[in-house]
């Protein structure tokens, strides 16, 4: 799969604001779209598409902070830095807790935004390799048949081999012929790595 | 008939004044009749058909600074000033000849000029005194010195109250403002930053920052829009009543209401008619009115929206009676039942912070323009304010 450009979302209601947004972005050479309203956004967003998101706070209709939340419902990973006209501690606040990524007052220092975005990219294509790693990991764990994932559930609770040839009523040669299924089916070069690997998926199911 | 005082009547018959005096039967009646003449609190003076004072009691003295034996005998002009001396001579000429009575009957405000020469607002009324040819006048001052003053006083009273209020709304809308201030000056400043960045590109593209330092320009003008209109919402001498056009007014405060309706997460819709008459009124206590009901849709809306679009509508028309309207009508909950009644009374309040006086002082302002304030529920839901005001005098310039 070939990796797509990020692309700096810029949303708010005010033309000239969203246009020297824009301009700014590409005088750094950033690709942008620049979209009116929170809706709009929404309706041509693509989950796949790397990037972030420059985001008023007050607009009319869906707000900024109303978006946010309809993101996070879908699971979107966008990296969000709210602007907002007003010193809104409880908003900012509340924007922060909901997992914006930076806020900043309006009117601003071109370096302060442009440092954010930076910041913002970079953290949404970890973010995105990330997930892309998780969804190997997981992918690799469902290949596995049932025996597999029992013998996995064992290694990485620190069974020795005997004692698990023991528990599941097989040889100690048979559970040694699953273990090192599991290890290449998991792409896993050591138990370290595979502990790691289940703690990861582990936590992802459960946020 | 004319031989007895018949109780009730404003004032004595001459000719029983003059009966009173020959006969020893109605001595009482006379000095009872000077008694009543004399107790009065406004000056009662009787004139013939020349002008020419008969009597005098004794308010007149006190009022007017002459004694009865000074006044009596002289023309009434000299408790007039010069333009009204010569309009009452021609009245009097009139009433005798065709008898069209002036004021007779109706009466009316007057400058009254006392003995020392300054002078006082009365209110003049005047009657004729029946079977008498030719005919003589009895007339009532009434010192309205007082009454003047305090209604100078209360209009005072009003303009400041509505001064004040306005000022609280401006106050209220200070964020709003802010707001709405930092757009330009955001947008402003981001191109700025901008064309210095592509001026520092290579191949810089030369058009492409001149037009940015065009919209830079701009947005200063949108800035400078801004600020006007707030100074002119803020702006205390306007009690001036001069024909304006209602539509004018709303788009002068459109920026205002829609900043103030995007902090409310409110969508701000306006639907204005044409070919509208003026209207004679303070532009400036009109639009505190439409503020006034603005913000409290604005209020009713924003709290309470159950999944649809929360919206505040501005829709001006001219009515079929030629009043024009301007109605106010949101998409939230309305006006209880219970409240309709009370809503417009002076600290009724359905607001937590509420004082309870916009609407009052909004009904008074718009009573004052001799216009209406009316509440009725809004189709399909949600409450209307209707604003109606006469239209302007057609022969205005």
């Amino acid at each position: 799969m070939k990796e797509r450009p990020p692309l700096v979302f810029i949303v708010d209601d005010d033309d000239a604001v969203r246009n020297s947004i824009r301009l700014l972005m590409k005088s750094l050479g950033h690709a942008t779209q620049t979209l009116p309203s929170a809706k709009a956004f929404l309706t041509t967003y693509d989950p796949e598409q790397p990037g972030c998101l420059i985001l008023d706070v007050r607009m009319p209709g869906m707000s900024g902070l109303e978006l946010q939340q309809e993101l996070n419902i879908r699971g979107a990973v966008i990296p969000v830095i709210f602007i907002t006209g007003h010193g809104d501690v409880p908003m900012a606040v509340e924007a922060m807790q909901q997992g914006a990524f930076d806020f900043l007052q309006k009117p601003f220092r071109d370096q302060d935004l442009i440092e954010r975005v930076q910041r913002a990219l970079t953290k949404d294509q970890s973010n995105r390799a990330e997930l892309g790693e998780r969804a190997k990991v997981r992918e690799r764990f469902e290949s596995l048949t049932p025996r597999e994932r029992e013998v996995l559930a064992l290694v990485t609770s620190g069974k020795a081999n005997k004692v698990m040839a023991a528990d599941l009523d097989v040889s100690q040669r048979t559970v040694e012929i699953h273990r090192s299924r599991v290890m290449e089916k998991m792409h896993a070069t050591s138990l370290a790595q595979l502990v790691r690997m289940m703690l990861d998926l582990e936590e992802s199911k459960q946020s | 008939m004319e031989d007895t005082y018949r109780p009730g009547r404003a004032f004595p018959d001459n000719a029983l004044l003059q009966n009173a005096k020959q006969s020893p039967l109605t001595n009482i009646n006379y000095r009872e009749l000077q008694a009543v003449l004399d107790a009065a609190v406004d000056g009662i003076i009787i004139i013939d058909h020349r002008g020419s004072i008969r009597s005098f009691n004794r308010a007149a003295e006190r009022l007017l600074g002459f004694t009865s034996a000074e006044a009596i005998g002289q023309n009434i002009g000299i408790l007039m000033n010069r333009d009204d001396q010569n309009d009452h001579d021609g009245f009097l000429r009139r009433y005798q000849e065709n008898r069209i009575p002036h004021i007779i009957g109706t009466g009316r405000d007057v400058t009254v000029r006392r003995k020392d020469g300054t002078v006082f607002p009365a209110h003049l009324s005047v009657g004729a005194i029946a079977g008498e040819e030719p005919p003589r006048f009895v007339g009532f001052i009434h010192d309205i010195t007082d009454s003047r003053r305090m209604q100078a006083e209360s209009h005072q009273l009003q303009d400041r109250l509505t001064y004040v209020s306005r000022l609280a709304t401006v106050g209220e809308m200070a964020s709003g403002i802010a707001h709405e201030l930092n757009q330009p000056l955001a947008a402003m400043a981001t191109y700025a930053h901008a064309c210095d960045r592509l001026l520092g590109l290579p191949q810089p593209d030369i058009e492409e920052v001149r037009s940015a330092l065009k919209l830079i320009a701009d947005q200063a003008v949108r800035a400078g829009d801004i600020i006007r209109r707030m100074r002119s919402l803020a702006r205390s001498e306007e009690s001036a009543r001069a024909p304006v056009s209602v539509n004018t007014l709303i788009n002068e405060l459109a920026t205002l209401i829609n900043s103030d309706a995007k902090a409310h997460g409110v969508s701000y819709r306006q639907e204005l008619g044409t070919g509208l008459s003026d209207v004679c009124a303070s532009g400036a206590q009109i639009q505190q009115v439409v503020v006034n009901l603005v913000r409290n849709a604005l209020e009713a809306v924003g709290g309470s929206h159950a999944g649809r679009p929360a919206e505040v509508l501005i829709v001006t028309r001219q009515l079929l009676d030629g009043r024009v309207e301007i109605s106010v009508r949101d998409n939230g909950p309305g006006v209880p039942q219970a409240l309709r009644e009370q809503i417009f009374d002076p600290f009724c309040t359905t607001k937590a912070a509420g004082t309870g006086l916009g609407l009052a002082i909004s009904r008074s302002i718009v009573a004052a323009h001799e216009g209406t304030l009316e509440y009725e529920p809004n189709v399909p839901d949600g409450a209307r304010f209707n604003l109606r005001l006469d239209p302007a005098r057609m022969n205005t310039p």
